[in-house]
């Protein structure tokens, strides 16, 4: 899997490699405008993870370009602004998703991947992982052959896990990926541990390992070959 | 009072003085006249008499009339000179008492003397002096009558464009788009203060422009820096470390979420200040509240809160779907935090109003200042501070009435949808 990451910031860019990378994504990247320009001509990327504010022009002008080019690529913005005429605007230039900064590395991965598997066509909406077997279109999880019944989130927690496997996973970024941003609960995770001990139970039952390890209960990681 | 009203008073009542004291004055300025005028007249009497008597050594006959007469009666004194007097007199010609002028002198008639003394009736004088009052009482109640009259029609419409200029100001609005634009005005004083309201809120609105946009660019510029920090915390929690470092970095994303949020919030009070939104979705009001209430499912349940609802169905709004989500949200939110652990939260949606009820511990909050930003009832609370602040905000520029309320022990905030 092949993305270009398109940011100014050094520092955020040099994160962003570090972690996607190993994660098992090809990372190539661009400072400015007309870099990305050239890279997106030269090349095709599964996704495109595009700042909005570049120097040498818009990250919008990008996804126009895409678009003139009937270019498939996957793009998620990532911006500062949260406006919502950008927004808008991205999405209907062709943009598939949109983040706003400051974003988890970790739900950055999770949007990616989503992405991605809209994008490929055959079979791929299929997730497997060592005793895990997970269905995205039917969202159905199997362990060991034998379905798991989950709840809606306790679903999305696992896809979480799993699409950021072998990660320390804080709990702020696991409870902003479940319940959005609107979830400002920094005082109370009770009902976060109360899912995630769910979710464990329902893994260990279906006959799966005790995969999920507390961090001091301050983070998560899940824990995979 | 008004400001004409007040001019008024003092108008009339200046003008009731001069007309008093005018008519005074020409009063005594017409009485001196007419008393010179009757001297005269007693004077040329006595003259003739003297000639009459000079001439032919014997009184003249005297000849009365209504207004003048003359008494005759013999003396032993002689008066140095002749004598006028004011007096009351019997009136032959009218038979009766009078006021008069009299003018009496001695006169030697063949070594005999006789007092003789003119009488002239000073009833015209006096039917004058009513003349002056009638007239001048006459003028004071014209005057009285005209002001009443152009107090009714004609001020109104003079002050029009005044009453135009304050209601353009109750109106005006800070975030307004546009500054104060009032027109040209034929009369000077209103045109002054037209013009000096125009510059005024030019200047104003300029400043807010500035500072707005400052507010925006700052919130943007320091969320790219926050990206930053939160990605090498995150990066950091990879390495292997010890369980105190994994506490301090988490610590250290609590304060980027913290500040990231207050960012997001800030930045969405400016822009709904600046967009002009138009309210011209329809927003099934039921539907997403009881879809947000269900998102929140498990926050309610983590403080063991029991939720009563009473959403009545297909309730439909001309609003902004993106403005009612923040909106129900951030009102939720509010509920949940601040509602005590096992408190009791009652959501009520029909066409009029949604309101928001629960229990409280604590005393109502500060009315006056429930809705300004950052305000906090407890300063360790963990919100923004802003929520609320924005639940006005798209009320306000949604034209809804948002109320809180303080009563048996709960707090209720209200939005009415029609104001």
């Amino acid at each position: 899997m092949k993305l270009l990451i398109v940011e100014d910031e050094l520092a955020l860019k040099e994160s962003l490699i570090e972690y996607l990378s190993a994660s098992g994504y090809l990372c190539e990247s661009a400072a400015n405008f007309n870099e990305a320009v050239e890279k997106i001509e030269l090349y095709d990327y599964d996704c495109i993870v595009l700042d909005i504010m570049l120097p040498g022009g818009s990250g919008l002008q990008i996804l126009q370009y895409l678009k003139d080019n009937k270019k498939t690529d996957g793009v998620i913005i990532v911006s500062a602004k949260n406006a919502l005429e950008d927004k808008i605007k991205g999405i209907e230039l062709g943009a598939d998703d949109y983040l706003t900064k400051p974003f988890h590395l970790s739900e950055l991965s999770v949007r990616i991947a989503a992405i991605i598997r809209r994008k490929q066509f055959n079979g791929q909406s299929f997730i497997e992982h060592d005793f895990f077997y997970i269905d995205t279109i039917a969202k159905t999880v199997k362990v060991n052959n034998k379905i798991l019944d989950l709840t809606q989130k306790e679903y999305q927690l696992l896809l979480f896990f799993i699409i950021n496997k072998n990660r320390v996973l804080s709990k702020n970024a696991i409870a902003q990926h479940l319940w959005g941003d609107d979830m400002d609960y920094t005082d109370n995770y009770d009902f976060l541990y109360t899912h995630i001990k769910n979710l464990r139970k329902k893994i260990i039952n279906a006959g799966g390992d005790d995969c999920i390890k507390s961090m001091y209960r301050e983070g998560y990681k899940m824990m995979l070959s | 009072m008004k400001l004409f009203t007040k001019y008024n008073r003092i108008s009339i009542a200046a003008t009731i003085f001069t007309f008093v004291l005018g008519s005074i004055a020409f009063y005594f300025v017409l009485d001196y006249v007419l008393t010179r005028q009757l001297k005269e007249t007693l004077r040329s009497e006595q003259f003739e008499i003297i000639h009459f008597v000079e001439e032919h050594h014997t009184l003249p006959e005297i000849q009365n009339t209504r207004h003048q007469w003359i008494t005759v009666e013999k003396s032993t004194t002689i008066l140095a000179k002749p004598l006028f007097k004011n007096a009351e007199t019997f009136n032959p010609g009218e038979n009766e008492l009078e006021s008069v002028k009299q003018l009496a002198f001695t006169i030697d008639v063949a070594g005999q003397h006789f007092l003789i003394t003119v009488n002239k009736s000073k009833g015209e004088t006096e039917d004058l002096l009513k003349l002056i009052i009638l007239v001048t009482v006459g003028m004071i109640a014209l005057i009285l009558l005209f002001n009443f009259i152009i107090n009714r029609k004609l001020v109104n419409r003079i002050w029009q464009p005044f009453y135009t200029t304050i209601d353009h100001i109750k109106t005006y609005h800070i975030s307004n788009r546009q500054p104060l634009q009032l027109s040209n005005e034929p009369i000077e004083e209103l045109n002054l203060l037209n013009e000096s309201l125009n510059t005024m809120t030019q200047s104003i609105h300029q400043d807010y422009q500035a500072l707005k946009s400052f507010t925006e660019n700052a919130s943007h510029e320091m969320q790219t820096p926050l990206a930053v920090i939160r990605s090498k915390t995150e990066m950091l929690l990879q390495e292997n470390i010890s369980e105190e470092a994994i506490k301090q970095i988490i610590g250290i994303e609590d304060g980027i979420q913290k500040l990231s949020r207050l960012h997001q919030s800030l930045l969405l009070l400016t822009k709904i200040e600046n967009t002009q939104f138009t309210f011209n979705e329809n927003v099934e009001m039921s539907e997403l509240l009881s879809q947000k209430i269900e998102e929140k499912k498990e926050l309610f349940e983590s403080k063991h809160l029991t939720i009563e609802k009473n959403i009545q169905p297909f309730i439909t709004l001309q609003f902004h779907q993106q403005l009612a989500e923040i909106l129900i949200n951030n009102l939720l939110s509010n509920t949940i935090r601040y509602t005590p652990e096992n408190g009791i939260v009652t959501i009520e949606l029909d066409e009029e109003k949604l309101m928001v009820r629960n229990t409280a511990t604590e005393n109502s909050l500060d009315v006056e200042k429930i809705f300004q930003r950052f305000y906090k009832a407890q300063q360790n609370q963990e919100g923004t501070g802003l929520g609320l602040a924005i639940v006005k905000e798209i009320g306000r520029i949604a034209g809804f009435q948002v109320q809180y309320l303080f009563h048996n022990q709960h707090h209720i905030f209200t939005i009415y949808f029609k104001q």
